[in-house]
C-alpha cells in the first residue's frame, strides 16, 4: 500500500522539478531572451549580443530558434498573454497588426538623449518605412535591408555562348538567354515561379505598374494596366518550354533546381545567398548574381526595380525589462551592433555606409561572387509592398494567383484580386 | 467428395497465392524505406537524374553530415526518451486510477464525468495548441522537458481504455478484498492494478508510439532546437533544406533509427501491446 | 445499519471522486475549457490578440456560402472514404494472409508495422519523393508523369495512399487479434458441413470480427476526419492544388494561424466536431444491424 503512492508521488515531483533545471537565473543578472526564426543567422544574432554582454556583464541574453510558421502562431499567442520574449525580429508582413494593436514598444525617442535625428541620419526611408505603424511612429529598430537579385549559372551560360547577364539586361535578354540555353544544354533556361516578393512584384514596378497605390498605399492597382501586363507576362513566362510549370516549384523548389543544375536562373533574395554558397560546397565558382534585367519598355519610368524588405528588432510594449532591453537595442541599432552583424555574413546592415561590411565572410570562400550587385540596387529599391489590411487579404490573393497558374482566366482572376483587396478599404 | 489430388493442389494454390500477396504487401511496405537510404547517400544532381540511378555512385556520408550539423541529434534523442517516458508515465498513473473508479465504483456525476472522457476523444487537437501554449507561458515552462510532456499529462484513451479492461474484471473479486479489510485505495492498487498488466503494457506502447509521433506541439512550446524532439527537429529539417531531399533522407534515417531498433528488439511486444487496443 | 451503510457509500463516493479527479481537472483545464472558447469565438470576429466581438451567427453563414469550405468538407469525406473502407478491408486481407499458416509470419508482421514506429515527418517526406512528378521514381516505374500531388485530380488520393499505407499495420495486427479468437472448433464443425472458404468468411469470420472491425473503424474514422499532419507535411503553400486538397483542419489552420480569421476558424471546428459525432453516431446506430457480440 506503502510504495505505490510513494513511487507515484516521486514520478511527479520529478516531472515538476525537472522545468526548473532548465532556469539558473540565481547568479544576479538580467536574463533576456531574444527569439529568430532563421537558424542561419543565429552565429550572426549571437556575435551582436556577445559585443553587447562583454560591454554590460551583468545581462545574458539567450537566442532561442523558431520556425517561420510556427514563430508567428507563437509570438501572437505570446502578445494575448504577455509572455513575448524579450527581444524578436519583426517582419514586414506583421508589424502593422502588432504596432497598431499597441504590442510593441515605441521606439521613436530611443536615441532622443544622445541624436534626436539618428534614425532619420543613419537609415533610409524604405528601411524606417517597413520598420514603422501605420501612424508613422518607429516600433523597432531596423536590423537589415535586401533585394533581389538574378542568380545564375556560369557554365550554362558558356556552353551556351551567351554572355554573362549584366546591368545592360532587360526582360527581352533575360528570355533570349533563356532559349539559347535550352537549346544548347536541354537545362531550364529562366525559372519564374509563383511568388510576390521574388516574383511578379519586381516586374510590376519594373512596368510602371503598382500593388498599392504609392501617393496613398491604400487602393489596389491590380487591373491598372501597366500592372496587369507585368503579371500576365511573367505567368506566360511558364509556357516557354525552358521554364518549369508551377507543379514542378511545388515539389521542387527553385532553389533546390538551380543548385542541383536543371536550370540556369533564378531570382534569389540577397538574404539566402550565403546560406546557397555554404550548403552547396561543390557548386562555389560555378555560379555568380546579377541585376535584376530591366523592362525594355515600361509604361512609366526607368524599368529599373527591385523590392526591398527588412526586418527589425522589436520588443513588447509591456515588456518586463523595457529600459535594459532599450539599451540593448540602442546597441544593436549603432554602427557596431550593424557592423558585428554585417561581419558575420547574416544580413546586409541596414545602417548607412556599414552595408559592405557585410562583404567579408563572402571574401572567404574560393571565388567570391559579385555582391556590390545587391549594394548598388539599393539605388532604386521598391519598398516592400504592405498596409494595414494587407495580412486580411494577403492568403486570398494568394489562392487567386494560385488559380491563375492553374490556368483561370487572367484578366476574371485579376478583377477578383482587385476587388478582394479594395473590400477591406471601404471596411476601414 | 474432392479426391486428395485436386485437394492437395487446391491446398497448393491457396498457398501460393497467400504468399504472392504477403511479399507483394511487403515490397510495398519496405520500398519506402529502402528509397530513402538509397536516396541519402546520392547527391541532389545525382537523385536528380532522368532515368534515375538505383545504386548511389558512391557510399557518401555527406548527407548525414549535413543533417548532423544541423541538428543536435544527441540532444533530441534524450528529449524524445524523457518525453515520452513522462507521458506514459502520467498516462498509465491516473487512466488506470480513474479508469477503476469508473468502473467500480459508484458515486454522483459519473456518467457526466465520463462524458467528458468521451468528448475530448473527438476533438481536433489543434485547437488546443494556443491555449495550452499560453498556459505554459504564463507559468514561465516554455522550453523545457515539462512543456513538452504538458498536454500529455492525462489520457482520454487511456481511461476509456482501461476502463473496458476494469469493467472485465468481476465484482467479486473487489468484494473479496473488501471484506479483508482493504479500502477502496488498497483494493485497486494492491488487488485490481496488477490484474491489468497486459493492458498497462498495450497502453504504454500506444502512448509512446503517439507521443513520439506529435510534430506540432513540440515546435509551437519549445523555441529551440535544443528542446525539441526527433518528429519536430525533422520538420525544421525540411525548413532548412526545402527540397534537398538526399539531407532529408539522411536526417529521417537518423530520427527514425532509435525507435526502429527498440522495435526490432521488443517487435513482439510492440505488436501483441498495440493488438491489445482493440478491445471489444 | 442503513447508516453504516450510507458512511461506506459516501467514503466509496469519496475515493471516486478522488480518484478521477486528476483525470477530470486535467481534461477540463487541457481541453474541455479551450473547447469551450473555441465555441464561443465560432460566434465572434477576431480582432486580434485574443480580444473578440460578438456577431452572431455571421462567421457560420458566411462559411455556409464559401465554396472553399465546402471543398474542404468533401475533401474531407473523400478521404474518408478511401481510408475507411478502403483502408480496412486492406488491412483485413493482410489479417486474413497472417494468420494463414506461413512461414515468417512474425517477419510479416514486423515488416507490415514498421509505419507506425517512424516519425510521420519523415514518411511524409520520403513519399514526397516518391510521388515527385518530375523526378520521383513512381513515376518513373509507371512510365507516367502524372503530378501525384500538385494535381487537384490526384492530391487526395496521394494523401490517402500514405495514409493506409502507413496505417495498415496497426489495423491488421488489431484485426489479426481478433481473428486468432475465433474458436477453431467453429471451422472444424463448418467445414464437415463441407462449407467453401468464401462461405466460411462470410458465415464465420465477418461475424466473429465483426466487433474488433467496428472499434478499427471508429478509430479510424476519427483519426480521418481530422486528418491534418499529413496534409501540412505533404504539400507546400505554392502547392497548385493545395484548395482542391485540404481538409476541415486544414482549413481551420489557414484561418485561423496564417490569416488570423480565429471567429472564423473556430466555426470551422465546430463543424468538423459536429460532423465527427453525426458520424460516430451513426456508426453506433448503424452496428445492431452488422456487429455481432454473441454468436
Amino acid at each position: 500500500m506503502k510504495k505505490f503512492p510513494r513511487l507515484a508521488a516521486a514520478v511527479l515531483m520529478l516531472a515538476l522539478l525537472l522545468p526548473l533545471a532548465g532556469c539558473g537565473s540565481a547568479d544576479g543578472k538580467t536574463h533576456l531572451t531574444f527569439q529568430i526564426w532563421d537558424v542561419f543567422q543565429r552565429p550572426g544574432m549571437q556575435a551582436v549580443c556577445d559585443a553587447y554582454t562583454a560591454q554590460n556583464p551583468d545581462v545574458v541574453i539567450e537566442v532561442q530558434v523558431t520556425s517561420w510558421g510556427e514563430y508567428w502562431t507563437k509570438l501572437e499567442a505570446a502578445g494575448e498573454s504577455n509572455t513575448m520574449p524579450d527581444i524578436f525580429w519583426m517582419h514586414t508582413d506583421q508589424i502593422l497588426y502588432y504596432a497598431d494593436f499597441g504590442i510593441l514598444a515605441d521606439l521613436t525617442d530611443l536615441y532622443d538623449e544622445t541624436d534626436p535625428n539618428f534614425f532619420q541620419d543613419h537609415y533610409t526611408e524604405v528601411s524606417l518605412g517597413n520598420a514603422s505603424g501605420t501612424d508613422g511612429k518607429i516600433y523597432g529598430v531596423p536590423k537589415d535591408k535586401d533585394n533581389v537579385v538574378l542568380v545564375y549559372n556560369k557554365e550554362m551560360f558558356d556552353a551556351a555562348g551567351v554572355s554573362y547577364p549584366d546591368e545592360s539586361w532587360t526582360w527581352d535578354d533575360l528570355t533570349d538567354a533563356s532559349q539559347r540555353i535550352y537549346d544548347a544544354t536541354g537545362k531550364y533556361g529562366y525559372m519564374a515561379y509563383n511568388d510576390e516578393q521574388l516574383g511578379y512584384w519586381n516586374f510590376v514596378y519594373q512596368n510602371g505598374g503598382y500593388i498599392l497605390d504609392p501617393e496613398t498605399n491604400i487602393h489596389a492597382g491590380y487591373t491598372q494596366t501597366a500592372t496587369a501586363d507585368a503579371i500576365k507576362y511573367y505567368v506566360n513566362l511558364q509556357k516557354n518550354d525552358w521554364c518549369p510549370d508551377q507543379n514542378y516549384f511545388a515539389e521542387t523548389s527553385p532553389g533546390t533546381a538551380f543548385f542541383s543544375e536543371q536550370g540556369a536562373m533564378f531570382f534569389e533574395g540577397s538574404w539566402n545567398l550565403l546560406a546557397e554558397l555554404q550548403n552547396y560546397p561543390d557548386m562555389v565558382g560555378k555560379w555568380d548574381i546579377a541585376p535584376l534585367p530591366a523592362c525594355p519598355d515600361p509604361e512609366s519610368g526607368d524599368g529599373l526595380a527591385t523590392i526591398s524588405n527588412g526586418l527589425c528588432y522589436a520588443t513588447a510594449a509591456r515588456g518586463k525589462n523595457l529600459e535594459i532591453v532599450k539599451d540593448v537595442l540602442r546597441f544593436f541599432g549603432s554602427e557596431e551592433g550593424q557592423r558585428i552583424q554585417g561581419e558575420s555574413g547574416a544580413a546586409i546592415p541596414a545602417y548607412l555606409g556599414q552595408e559592405d561590411s557585410w562583404s567579408t565572410e563572402f571574401n572567404k570562400f574560393d571565388y567570391v561572387i559579385d555582391v556590390q550587385v545587391c549594394y548598388d540596387q539599393f539605388d532604386h529599391v521598391i519598398q516592400y509592398i504592405n498596409n494595414a489590411s494587407r495580412r486580411k487579404w494577403k492568403s486570398t490573393v494568394a489562392d487567386e494567383m494560385v488559380r491563375v497558374y492553374n490556368g483561370s482566366d487572367i484578366d476574371a482572376s485579376l478583377a477578383k484580386m482587385q476587388s478582394i483587396a479594395d473590400s477591406y478599404v471601404t471596411a476601414e | 467428395m474432392k479426391s486428395t489430388d485436386s485437394l492437395r493442389r487446391s491446398y497448393a494454390m491457396t498457398k501460393f497465392v497467400t504468399y504472392f500477396f504477403l511479399i507483394l504487401g511487403a515490397i510495398i511496405m519496405v520500398f519506402p524505406f529502402v528509397w530513402m537510404l538509397l536516396t541519402s547517400s546520392k547527391t541532389v544532381p545525382e537523385s536528380m537524374q532522368i532515368p534515375p540511378t538505383i545504386i548511389p555512385a558512391q557510399l557518401m556520408l555527406d548527407n548525414f553530415k549535413d543533417a548532423i550539423d544541423s541538428l543536435p541529434f544527441g540532444r533530441l534523442y534524450i528529449n524524445t526518451a524523457l518525453m515520452v517516458f513522462f507521458r506514459v508515465v502520467c498516462a498509465v498513473l491516473f487512466s488506470s486510477m480513474a479508469g477503476y473508479a469508473f468502473a467500480k465504483l459508484k458515486f454522483r456525476c459519473k456518467n457526466l464525468l465520463f462524458g467528458i472522457v468521451l468528448i475530448q476523444m473527438s476533438l481536433p487537437s489543434q485547437i488546443f495548441i494556443i491555449p495550452q501554449y499560453q498556459m505554459v507561458a504564463k507559468m514561465g515552462l516554455s522550453n523545457t522537458i515539462f512543456a513538452l510532456v504538458f498536454p500529455g499529462l492525462v489520457s482520454a484513451f487511456g481511461v476509456f481504455f482501461l476502463r473496458q479492461t476494469y469493467l472485465s474484471i468481476p465484482d467479486e473479486i473487489g468484494e473479496a478484498a473488501y471484506l479483508d479489510g482493504c479500502n477502496q485505495w488498497q483494493t485497486f492498487y494492491k488487488v485490481m492494478f496488477p490484474l491489468t498488466g497486459t493492458s498497462v503494457a498495450a497502453l504504454t506502447i500506444f502512448t509512446a508510439v503517439f507521443a513520439y509521433s506529435d510534430l506540432m506541439w513540440p515546435l509551437v512550446v519549445n523555441s529551440d532546437l535544443s528542446m525539441m524532439t526527433l518528429s519536430s527537429g525533422l520538420a525544421t529539417l525540411r525548413g532548412q533544406f526545402s527540397t534537398n531531399f538526399p539531407v532529408l533522407m539522411a536526417g529521417s534515417l537518423l530520427a527514425m533509427l532509435p525507435m526502429v531498433v527498440l522495435y526490432l528488439i521488443f517487435q513482439r511486444q510492440f505488436v501483441e501491446g498495440i493488438a491489445g487496443t482493440g478491445g471489444k | 445499519m442503513n447508516k453504516k451503510l450510507s458512511a461506506a457509500a459516501r467514503r466509496e463516493e469519496n475515493w471516486g471522486w478522488f480518484m478521477v479527479a486528476p483525470t477530470i481537472i486535467g481534461l477540463v483545464v487541457l481541453n474541455l475549457w479551450p473547447f469551450i472558447q473555441t465555441v464561443y469565438a465560432s460566434f465572434c470576429e477576431h480582432l486580434g490578440f485574443g480580444h473578440y466581438q460578438f456577431i452572431g451567427l455571421k462567421n457560420y453563414i458566411t462559411m455556409f456560402q464559401n465554396a472553399e469550405f465546402w471543398k474542404a468538407t468533401w475533401n474531407t469525406v473523400f478521404f474518408c472514404i478511401l481510408t475507411v473502407p478502403v483502408g480496412i478491408i486492406l488491412a483485413l486481407f493482410v489479417a486474413i494472409l497472417l494468420n494463414s499458416k506461413v512461414k515468417f509470419k512474425g517477419g510479416f508482421r514486423t515488416i507490415f508495422f514498421l509505419p507506425l514506429v517512424c516519425a510521420p515527418a519523415a514518411i511524409a517526406m520520403v513519399w514526397r519523393w516518391i510521388f515527385n512528378g518530375e523526378y520521383g521514381i513512381l513515376n518513373q516505374l509507371l512510365g507516367a508523369k502524372i503530378q501525384w500531388i500538385t494535381d487537384p485530380k490526384t492530391a487526395v488520393l496521394a494523401v490517402a495512399i500514405v495514409s493506409i499505407w502507413s496505417s495498415i499495420g496497426y489495423d491488421a495486427v488489431l484485426l489479426l487479434a481478433g481473428l486468432q479468437n475465433i474458436p477453431k472448433t467453429l471451422y472444424e464443425a463448418n467445414s464437415i458441413d463441407g462449407a467453401g472458404k468464401i462461405r466460411q468468411f462470410f458465415t464465420i469470420t465477418l461475424p466473429m470480427v465483426s466487433p474488433t472491425l467496428f472499434s478499427v473503424m471508429i478509430m479510424r474514422l476519427m483519426a480521418s476526419m481530422k486528418i491534418y499532419d499529413l496534409i501540412y507535411m505533404m504539400a507546400e503553400e505554392t502547392n497548385p492544388a493545395l484548395t482542391d486538397m485540404q481538409s476541415l483542419m486544414y482549413l481551420f489552420y489557414r484561418s485561423s494561424f496564417v490569416a488570423g480569421e480565429r471567429g472564423y476558424g473556430s466555426a470551422i471546428v465546430v463543424w468538423t466536431v459536429a460532423l465527427i459525432l453525426l458520424v460516430t453516431l451513426i456508426q453506433f446506430w448503424g452496428q445492431k444491424k452488422w456487429v455481432t457480440y454473441d454468436i
